[in-house]
């Protein structure tokens, strides 16, 4: 028999590949655009979210509320419904990551590939489970495991920073090789793509990715195969399928080359076990099918789904689990008193409105112009973290931009026009008197007073009488808050001489957002006397 | 030439003399250009020219820095940073005298890209061929500035590395210098923990500004900022007051820029101070000063 490829599989294969790219690098450039460009507005960059119908789900239950730019989730359900996971195999910009660094994998010979037969498949039917139940509860944990959440979060907080951390070392060196005509342009570029650099939880969110890449050692594809809740929910709407993997068995020679290349575990061979809603309609198997044995033609008729083996008892055990997480989530002292430290962004909901719609994704720290919005470690409770958080001892909140509010894809953080953006208070500075250079030297400081953007300013300097440590008496200009006009931007904390831990410091109480959270009773606030 | 015309060339040489003795001497100019007008550009460009023109203080092939005040995240209405068309003018003037590149750079306090696109100083700036410079980390340095009080600093090279500094500020009020004009704008060039020097700002001043030496010092005083400074907000903190100065004394400049606040230079400490030193003049009565209207 004559041994051929098929031409026509392999050419379907670089259409893969080539839509893969372009996908990717659709990513990416939003993901780089993600930044002050010079314009107040900068569109829809968050556009790949609301195609997700995993988080417009989870979102949905969880907060009870539907956000309108999800519809374009719809599209991606309709078409797994009829192609399966073609989204899974020809557009996730995850999938292609895993993609890619499963074949320089092979490549160099560090994954041999394998025919598993293995039941770890159902791993991620279990995840999507305990997810969805969580959601019931308003426990939204699916930011922490969508692929979306998890490459944007990546890149925003681990990924772009180390580039740019390594570009900035790179500069460096051609500095000192004398290159400085070439490193003043570099420079100059560099600055103009604002990317952060500085992020408290880089290290361990970059690990966690690096260790997620790493798994395809393992298995090709083992995100996608075995971990992927988003690949899960997608697998369980691919009812249709209507490109349908066909092996012609005259030409078959039995080889098996399709089941061990298959990147995620379908089984094409034979093809009656031929898993449908696991492929992702890579078109390996069709294309290095030494016989070209293998097609996948067109057949709207609907067949019999061989899905993958799910036990009863553990989509119960999972459910149960997530029963159970719930109240463990809420054992944190944040559900009782507000945390000091957890600064929202200008726009965020109510905190519990908030954790319900949040998605953990880091493009509101992607775009923050000063690097201040940070993941959350501890600030906002176990159900919290990675959730954003200002830090301004970091960074502050650049008083004309409402960047952050605009590229949020849930409305986590409601979307506000600059001029509303200027309104919104998201904490009160406070002056530590004890370490104030004015206050407790008596020496001339107005740093903060400067830097304050509102007009009037909230910080106002007042002639203040301090004993320094000599003994003498001094009336330095000292600075002094104005609980109404203060924004809780933190500038002034970001500016602070005292720079290991700053004189003036920001904290959550004021927040808008919170009813509880504030310092006087607003009936006060009409009572003139208080104010005198 | 023969003995008699000699003679008579030497004649009618002293006669001319005998009439008209400032042949042979320099040319004169005001020791500061006062112009008001409606409109920005024209006053910068009445200002270099009162003051004889951009040649006296470049040279043909001179790489030359312009130091705007784009410290803020603020549109030119908000009068926080220099305005705009002043910025351009003097990249224009500057490229048809000759100059081999203009520099435009400021080390803001907001996030660099927003001042220098919002405050529209870029765009000015690169229209009119000049080279906009982001603050770059990697061109900081110590350098000895030498100061009575300031003995090094960390700089950006970039100011080192030019032939001709030029210094536009713009006129506002500081809550510490009580205004911020030409001597506050030097911070700008600084690196590192410049907030600390608030803590002696007067002496900073002073110290920068006679490192920095600019040839020439334009005061923007088109749209000056009266209160809640060095940022403002409002357009109610700015006022209209029309109005550009230029002069080779930054003492005197900063001086004649007081009285748009209805002050005197005697109000002013770091002008004080750096009058005493040795500075520059902030005697009004005894500069002379080019006052027109455009």
């Amino acid at each position: 028999m004559k041994k051929e490829r098929s031409k026509k599989y392999r050419l379907i294969q670089g259409l893969r590949i080539l839509s893969q790219t372009i996908f990717f690098l659709l990513f990416f450039y939003l993901l780089l655009r993600t930044h002050f460009t010079g314009e107040d507005y900068i569109g829809r960059v968050e556009i790949f979210f609301h195609f997700d119908p995993l988080l417009a789900i989870s979102t949905l239950i969880a907060s009870r509320t539907i956000f309108i730019s999800f519809i374009f989730a719809v599209l991606t359900m309709v078409i797994t419904f009829i192609f399966g996971r073609v989204v899974c195999g020809w557009v996730c910009p995850l999938g292609s990551v895993h993609q890619f660094f499963s074949f320089v994998f092979k490549k160099a010979k560090l994954l041999k590939p394998k025919n598993s037969t293995d039941n770890r498949l159902a791993w991620k039917y279990y995840l999507l489970v305990f997810i969805l139940v969580g959601t019931i509860f308003s426990l939204d944990l699916v930011g922490i495991f969508d692929p979306l959440s998890l490459l944007y979060r990546s890149f925003s907080v681990a990924v772009l920073p180390a580039l740019s951390q390594s570009f900035d070392a790179a500069l460096g060196l051609l500095y000192q090789v004398n290159f400085s005509f070439l490193a003043d342009g570099l420079a100059q570029f560099f600055e103009n793509l604002a990317l952060n650099a500085t992020f408290l939880q880089g290290f361990f969110i970059g690990l966690i990715f690096i260790g997620i890449l790493l798994l395809n050692l393992s298995r090709e594809r083992f995100w996608c195969r075995y971990l992927c809740p988003l690949g899960a929910f997608l697998a369980l709407i691919s009812r249709w399928n209507i490109l349908k993997l066909k092996i012609d068995r005259q030409k078959c020679i039995e080889c098996n080359l399709c089941n061990i290349h298959c990147e995620t575990q379908a089984t094409p061979f034979p093809e009656e076990k031929w898993r449908s809603p696991e492929c992702d309609y890579c078109f390996t198997c069709s294309s290095i099918c030494p016989t070209s044995a293998i097609g996948f033609p067109l057949e709207s008729a609907p067949e019999k789904i061989e899905s993958v083996n799910l036990a009863r008892r553990k989509l119960i055990f999972s459910s149960i689990l997530a029963v159970v997480a719930v109240p463990f989530f809420r054992l944190s002292p944040s559900w009782k008193r507000s945390s000091p430290k957890l600064i929202r962004p200008p726009g965020a909901l109510p905190e519990e409105k908030f954790l319900q719609k949040c998605v953990k994704c880091g493009e509101c720290m992607k775009a923050c112009p000063t690097n201040g919005l940070q993941p959350a470690t501890t600030e906002a409770g176990p159900e919290g973290i990675w959730t954003p958080v200002l830090v301004p001892k970091i960074g502050y909140c650049e008083y004309y931009c409402s960047l952050c509010s605009q590229v949020c894809p849930t409305g986590a953080i409601r979307a506000l026009t600059v001029p509303e953006k200027l309104k919104v208070k998201i904490g009160l500075a406070w002056v530590n008197k004890n370490r104030c250079i004015p206050y407790f030297l008596g020496t001339p400081c107005i740093v903060c007073e400067e830097h304050c953007p509102t007009s009037p300013k909230a910080i106002k300097l007042v002639k203040t009488e301090v004993i320094r440590p000599d003994g003498t008496i001094k009336t330095p200009a000292a600075p002094v808050i104005n609980t109404d006009l203060c924004i809780g931007c933190g500038i002034c904390e970001t500016k602070c001489p005292v720079v290991d831990k700053p004189a003036i410091f920001v904290t959550s109480i004021g927040e808008d957002r919170s009813e509880r959270n504030q310092l006087l009773l607003p009936l006060l606030k009409e009572d003139p006397e208080v104010f005198e | 030439m023969n003995r008699r015309e000699f003679i008579k060339d030497v004649a009618v040489g002293s006669l001319i003399l005998n009439f008209n003795p400032s042949l042979f001497a320099q040319p004169t100019f005001p020791d500061l250009a006062l112009i008001q007008g409606e409109n920005p550009a024209a006053l910068t460009r009445k200002a270099v020219a009162s003051l004889g023109g951009i040649g006296r203080f470049i040279s043909k092939g001179d790489v030359v820095l312009v130091k705007p005040n784009i410290g803020w995240d603020r549109t030119p209405q908000q009068a926080a940073c220099t305005n705009p068309q002043v910025v351009r003018i003097l990249v224009e003037l500057c490229l048809e005298g000759g100059a081999k590149e203009v520099k435009v750079i400021d080390n803001p306090c907001n996030q660099a890209k927003r001042t220098y696109l919002r405050s529209g100083i870029a765009e000015a700036a690169k229209q009119a061929g000049a080279k906009v410079l982001f603050p770059n980390r990697h061109r900081l340095k110590k350098i000895p500035l030498q100061g009575e009080w300031l003995k090094e600093w960390e700089v950006f090279t970039d100011f080192i590395e030019v032939d001709k500094i030029i210094n536009v500020p713009i006129a506002k009020t500081h809550s510490l210098s009580r205004l911020t004009l030409g001597m506050k704008n030097w911070l700008g060039a600084l690196g590192g923990n410049r907030n600390q020097l608030h803590q002696k700002l007067d002496q900073a001043m002073i110290d920068l500004a006679a490192f920095f030496k600019p040839c020439l010092t334009v005061l923007d005083a088109y749209r000056i900022l009266i209160r809640n400074g060095p940022q403002g907000g409002r357009l109610s903190d700015t006022k209209l007051h029309k109005t550009v100065v230029a002069g080779t004394d930054y003492v005197a400049v900063d001086a004649l820029g007081t009285t748009f606040f209805s002050l005197s230079s005697q109000d002013i400490p770091y002008l004080r101070l750096a009058h005493q030193k040795g500075h520059g003049e902030i005697n009004l009565d005894k500069l002379k000063i080019e006052k027109r209207t455009v």
